[in-house]
């Protein structure tokens, strides 16, 4: 801990000269940026740039470290926003050093380039985790994205007792294998540095136990099992945040990096747009589906003991509208029911799949951005990116603010070639483009080697498939959905296809140091050990020469989705004179943007407010429709009509006005010549 | 603007308003429970009783509201017999809801009748020196204000003052009901209608019932008194907040789409994040309360039916408390709150037991159909279920006809407005009467001193059944030269356990330690004592020396250690809520 402090100060005060010459001329991506110097560097430019950048300090880590975020844009001072905000975090679970590089690299291009912060604010947060960022700074080098609140993951009568220690002073904490009795793991024939778990049912019997590189601190008889750090912040947002994990933290936001956060964007409700820079890639793939235990709101069951009390069939079920309609007569006079209050009456629970609707502009951008990587050569196969993690930042976006989240990372393993595989007839991909008929008409033979392609779970049989298709149990949809969602096997060998990418990776780029050879060690407790295996974060961080290339190329991409935010504009306007100082007017709203506004999931949580259309005008006097007219939702590239009819008897200027919070307003005037 | 005028006006009508309580109390202690104390006076009382009993309490601000007011935490402990922290803690929160406001009253009522007690009645002095009271008589100080202050309904004020655009037109909180009468209360407001759905009560003009089908119909109501201020063609829709502080914290928490009132995000109240932090300070809460009106209900959780049920032992502990808490206040029912009453996210009372391991209860204080007005024949009917059961707004006609006897002849008028004619400048000539703000949740004050009491004896009957624990050695017997068996003992005489099995599945935090040091000896082997007579112990295989445990209600666990060497052997048990306790013993 001590040590840990004092390299801390050491980097701080090296940092700051270093902060104004790199805010200045630019920071160069020669090497990451600890988190003390990111701050430093924050700190530098909104000195420098203090006209269009300010610092927010958002709160203090249970390590001691900053959490800083910079605003770039034209309201900086201004109480009230009138233009919409882009809010940016980077390293969020703080184990991907690359993403606060490339939140680094963003700010410097918002610098670069006046146009692109006239019209809207950035609000820029380069380590959302700094405790957990350190970790790469650090010495021994050990991937943990927890912070440094003291947690006993033991549950014993110590805290933070039982951590890894350097046995072999190489500055890294690696892997121990052990040869015992009880051993699971063996050495893949072959590639003798990879391990496989045993297969009994092949005959193989395990060889060794393996164990993070330490000593029984606490002699519990347990290894490692109480490391410093608490909580993981990248997994500590409301949306399905899971209580009583070993690190999401005891409550949603009960970390102050994460709750600071919460409330900064809750109450700068002109954000409206999100990415999360990390190890996810929502802009590629889009997200995922499927999951279990959405109320879809066009078939809701009504439970018995409510059903009862209203007099309802509760064999049958029912949509929202026609659920609304039946319980309208049973509330007070004067209240109307909403969509909420149904929800929330009959339990029906948290929306936890991505609405059909955004999932339109996921799924094209994703093909957009696929041909802007291949224009700019970054297409080359590399291993997937990780999927959304239930309570993080990036779903706490898309579900609870209403606005498009998008994610990206920047760097995963180039995938090894394989050389010999073909592609099989039928993948996940294709089989969700086609429909039930298609895929059964393929027939058994070829469904059945489409199974073993897909090493689909023992004892599924083509004819089960087919039955399960016609039966309406199944779907190819949901097939590929679940197929796509599984973890990757392992390949023949049995390697995990990660390491297996590593290792390749290692002795291609990285001279092997990405992979530790296996060397013998005498253990106080283990014995005789071998301490070796992959590398902290060789499997996640490029060496720093590739970052230039990576950071230039697919950076951008975020100013060609804001480019594409919705923007509300008034197009048209028309008044009829329907005589006697009456006059029709109407005006056409458009959503000139790409992406709707709002989400559909901004409308269903209705988080993100109606536009607000209001006319005014001196004498005015409204006859129909409403002085404040509210429009829910435009799509992108859509219009919507407002229409009144209004009053003046003296020719006079009407004005009208459309508001929104996170997709700019606009006015118009329309002359009018009175009751003559 | 309109608002603040009003409440100008209501302060001067006050003291004329044949609704207003009785001139205010001197406030001394013992306390006096004929009368609801604003927030000014609630703080009056809590430095009373500190004054009066300063060696055992302690009164603190532990943060503020929204609108910037004091929130007061009152810590009892008798530090004689022991540290906060060494003692099970017992909380009580009230008025969590701005409009719940008897719930402060019996906080206050414990707190005055415990003090008072002590030393003089040796159950009271028993309890004292067993356990630490955490009080947060108010929680929503903003809203019990707003409460007295403001024109209001009896359900009205039970909010959060966080700004919140209700009827999502951007503009915050600018439609609140308007005190139109200028009487301080938010009444109903009615109009003559041939085709409304209602007509007069034939049994009293004052009320109305739903016509039947065919009947003329006579009246249309209007909802609550009020203007449509802002113009847009509905009245009252945008009134303060609304943030439900008893849907704000941070256990199964929903976003507000799932669940009315949520907030935006976990704890975004400030006051309730204090309260929050607050309570985190004390690992030793063992049992909470969390006082609310009304229905005469003691709940339990879990709150919704997708977080499963308690786990059997707790329930056990949960049935023993509730049953006897039916039995202190008859009429009041013990249930399940997700099942019997209604599903809710992020209360205070699961965040209490699913994130801080405490056994919690909701008690629902008062029920309307206490007011009752019926001869020995009328009585002797009803219970024969001959009743005009047409049901509105969950009161039946009948029981309505008996609640404004009961307010003719019990309370002299004073819980309902007769109803009134008023120009409304929508409506037009219309009528404004009905219940009035103090009535309906809130028993009349001659009623509030039984209701204060017969609940505080709820609580501390459960407060009675936190862990006692004693550390016995049962028995030192040497085995052979140096080597000794050592058997322990804990036993705790009360009803609750030292851990909830909730808290020990969802690994909340560490068990109790026992743990057997000395010097000159050591202890080689150490395990549970699952027979004695045939000398089943399941060994510890590391540190055998700390053995980690729980002590269930109304049980006992033991243990066996094998030491060797001669000397002293020092046996401690530590527990979050039972405290310390050691023995030592001579091994020679």
């Amino acid at each position: 801990m001590k040590k840990r402090t004092r390299i801390a100060l050491f980097i701080t005060l090296l940092a700051t000269p270093f902060s104004l010459v790199a805010a200045q001329d630019g920071i160069s991506f020669d090497r990451y940026h600890s988190p003390e110097e990111v701050v430093a560097y924050l700190e530098g430019i909104s000195q420098v740039h203090s006209g269009f950048t300010r610092l927010h300090r958002l709160s203090s880590s249970p390590g001691g470290r900053e959490v800083a975020m910079l605003e770039l844009g034209p309201e900086i001072t201004a109480e009230d926003r009138s233009v919409p905000a882009v809010f940016v975090a980077a390293n969020m679970e703080g184990t991907i050093p690359i993403s606060t590089e490339a939140a680094l690299q963003l700010i410097q291009e918002i610098i670069a380039k006046p146009e692109i912060r006239q019209d809207k604010t950035w609000y820029v947060l380069p380590s959302g985790n700094p405790d957990a960022a350190a970790a790469f700074f650090s010495q021994p080098l050990r991937v943990d994205s927890r912070n440094g609140r003291p947690h006993n993951d033991d549950l014993d009568d110590q805290t933070d007792e039982d951590g890894f220690e350097d046995l072999n002073d190489d500055g890294i904490i690696s892997s121990m294998r052990v040869r015992d009795p009880e051993g699971e793991w063996i050495p893949i024939e072959g590639q003798d540095r990879l391990m496989k778990r045993a297969d009994s049912f092949k005959g193989e019997k395990g060889i060794y136990k393996l164990y993070a590189e330490g000593i029984d601190n606490d002699e519990d008889g347990e290894y490692n099992e109480d490391p410093p750090g608490g909580v993981n912040i990248g997994i500590n947002f409301p949306h399905l945040f899971k209580a009583h994990t070993a690190t999401g933290g005891p409550w949603a936001g009960s970390e102050d990096e994460s709750y600071n956060l919460i409330r900064f964007i809750m109450e700068h409700r002109e954000i409206g747009l999100v990415f999360t820079l990390g190890d996810t890639n929502s802009c590629l793939v889009p997200p995922k589906g499927g999951r279990r235990g959405e109320a879809d709101l066009d078939k809701i069951r009504i439970p018995e003991r409510i059903g009862e009390r209203f007099g309802v069939d509760t064999s049958r079920t029912y949509s929202m509208d026609e659920i609304i309609e039946l319980m309208q007569p049973y509330v007070p006079a004067g209240m109307q029911l909403t969509e909420s209050m149904v929800a929330s009456f009959l339990g029906l629970g948290a929306v936890v799949n991505p609405l059909p609707d955004d999932l339109n502009f996921y799924k094209e951008l994703s093909e957009q951005y696929k041909e802007y990587l291949k224009e700019k050569g970054l297409d080359k196969k590399r291993l997937e990116s990780a999927d959304a993690r239930d309570g993080s930042f990036e779903l706490w976006a898309y579900y609870h603010l209403g606005v498009p989240s998008f994610s990206l990372d920047f760097w995963t393993l180039p995938e090894p070639e394989s050389g010999k595989k073909e592609e099989p007839e039928i993948t996940p991909e294709k089989l969700e483009q086609m429909t039930n008929e298609e895929f059964i008409a393929l027939g058994e033979e070829k469904i059945d080697t489409f199974l073993k392609s897909v090493k689909a779970p023992g004892g599924f049989t083509a004819k089960q498939v087919i039955g399960a298709l016609e039966g309406g149990m199944m779907t190819t949809k949901r097939m590929a959905e679940m197929l796509k969602n599984r973890p990757k096997p392992p390949d023949e060998e049995g390697a995990d296809p990660r390491e297996k990418a590593l290792l390749a990776f290692s002795d291609s780029t990285l001279d092997g140091t990405g992979f530790l050879p296996w060397t013998p060690f005498q253990h106080p407790t283990l014995g005789e050990v071998e301490i070796g295996g992959a590398r902290p974060f060789a499997e996640t961080t490029p060496p720093p020469a590739m970052l230039n290339s990576l950071l230039e190329g697919q950076v951008p991409w975020i100013f060609e989705i804001a480019g594409k935010m919705a923007r509300i504009k008034i197009g048209k306007t028309q008044a009829e004179s329907l005589g006697a100082g009456l006059y029709r007017i109407r005006a056409w709203i458009e959503n000139t943007g790409y992406l709707p506004y709002p989400t559909a999931m901004g409308t269903r949580n209705e988080r993100i407010m109606p536009v607000v259309v209001s006319i005014s005008g001196e004498g005015m006097e409204v006859i129909e429709g409403k002085q404040r007219s509210l429009i829910n939702s435009i799509k992108g590239n859509g219009t919507t009509q407002v229409k009144w009819i209004i009053r003046v008897n003296d020719p006079t200027n009407v004005e009208i006005k459309a508001r929104t919070e996170t997709s700019w307003s606009d006015q118009a005037v329309v002359e009018l010549g009175g009751a003559q | 603007m309109k608002r603040v005028l009003l409440s100008a006006i209501f302060a001067v009508l006050l003291s004329l308003s044949p609704l207003a309580q009785a001139t205010a109390p001197e406030i001394t202690v013992p306390l006096r429970f004929d009368y609801y104390y604003t927030y000014d006076m609630v703080i009056e009382a809590l430095n009373a009783l500190h004054q009066a009993y300063p060696e055992m309490t302690r009164v603190e601000v532990i943060g503020q509201s929204e609108e910037g007011r004091d929130l007061y935490a009152f810590t009892l402990n008798n530090p004689k017999t022991g540290a906060e922290l060494e003692k099970p803690g017992v909380w009580i929160d009230a008025n969590i809801h701005g409009n719940e406001l008897q719930a402060t009253e019996v906080a206050l009522y414990l707190l005055d009748y415990l003090l008072g007690k002590y030393g003089k009645n040796d159950e009271v002095t028993q309890l004292i020196d067993k356990n630490c009271f955490y009080v947060i008589p108010i929680v929503n100080v903003d809203g019990r204000f707003h409460f007295f202050s403001d024109a209001n309904t009896s359900s009205s004020n039970r909010g959060l003052r966080r700004p919140k655009d209700d009827d999502r037109d951007g503009l915050y909180d600018e439609d609140f009901p308007d005190d139109l009468d200028g009487d301080g209360n938010i009444c109903q407001m009615r109009k003559k209608d041939p085709f409304g759905e209602y007509k007069t009560d034939p049994a009293d003009p004052r009320l109305m019932v739903r016509i039947k089908p065919g009947e003329q119909g006579e009246w249309t109501l209007l909802g609550r008194e009020g203007l449509d201020n802002d113009g847009d063609g509905r009245v009252n829709e945008d009134a303060e907040g609304y943030v439900d502080p008893n849907r704000n914290w941070g256990y199964d928490w929903m976003p507000e789409y799932v669940q009315s009132g949520a907030g935006d995000y976990p704890f975004s109240g400030t006051g309730i994040k204090a309260i929050a932090q607050f309570a985190r300070k004390r690992p030793n809460l063992t049992l909470a309360w969390t006082l609310h009106n009304s229905g005469g209900m003691f709940l339990r959780g879990p709150s919704q039916k997708g977080q499963g049920e308690f786990p059997r032992e707790d329930i056990a502990v949960y049935d023993y408390l509730g049953q006897q808490a039916e039995r202190i206040t008859p009429g009041y029912r013990y249930m399940i709150s997700w099942k019997d009453l209604y599903s809710t996210y992020g209360d205070s009372l699961e965040w209490m037991v699913n994130c801080n391991g405490a056994f919690g209860f909701v008690a629902e204080l008062f029920q309307s159909s206490s007011e009752t007005f019926k001869s020995r024949e009328e009585e002797e009917r009803s219970g024969a279920g001959d009743s005009d059961g047409d049901m509105d707004f969950g009161e039946s006609n009948d029981m309505a006809r008996e609640r404004i006897q009961f307010n003719d002849h019990l309370v002299q008028g004073e819980l309902y407005k007769p109803w009134a004619p008023y120009n409304h400048p929508t409506y037009g000539e219309i009528e404004i009467g009905g219940w009035v703000k103090f009535s309906s949740r809130l028993p009349a004050p001659f009623m509030l001193r039984d209701l204060v009491h017969r609940n505080a004896m709820a609580i501390i009957f459960s407060a009675k059944q936190t862990p006692e624990v004693e550390l016995e050695v049962i028995e030192v017997k040497e085995l052979s030269e140096n080597l000794f068996r050592v058997r322990t003992r804990l036993h705790n005489s009360k009803a609750l356990p030292t851990m909830s099995r909730l808290s020990q599945n969802r690994k909340l935090y560490p068990k109790d330690f026992l743990k057997a040091t000395g010097s000159g000896v050591q202890v080689v082997a150490g395990g549970l004592l699952n027979d004695a007579f045939r000398d089943n112990v399941t060994y510890k295989e590391h540190r055998p020396e700390l053995q980690f445990t729980v002590v269930p209600g109304f049980g006992k666990v033991e243990h066996q250690f094998l030491v060797s060497g001669t000397g002293e052997l020092n046996i401690e048990y530590t527990s979050r809520w039972a405290g310390t306790r050691t023995q030592t013993v001579k091994l020679e």
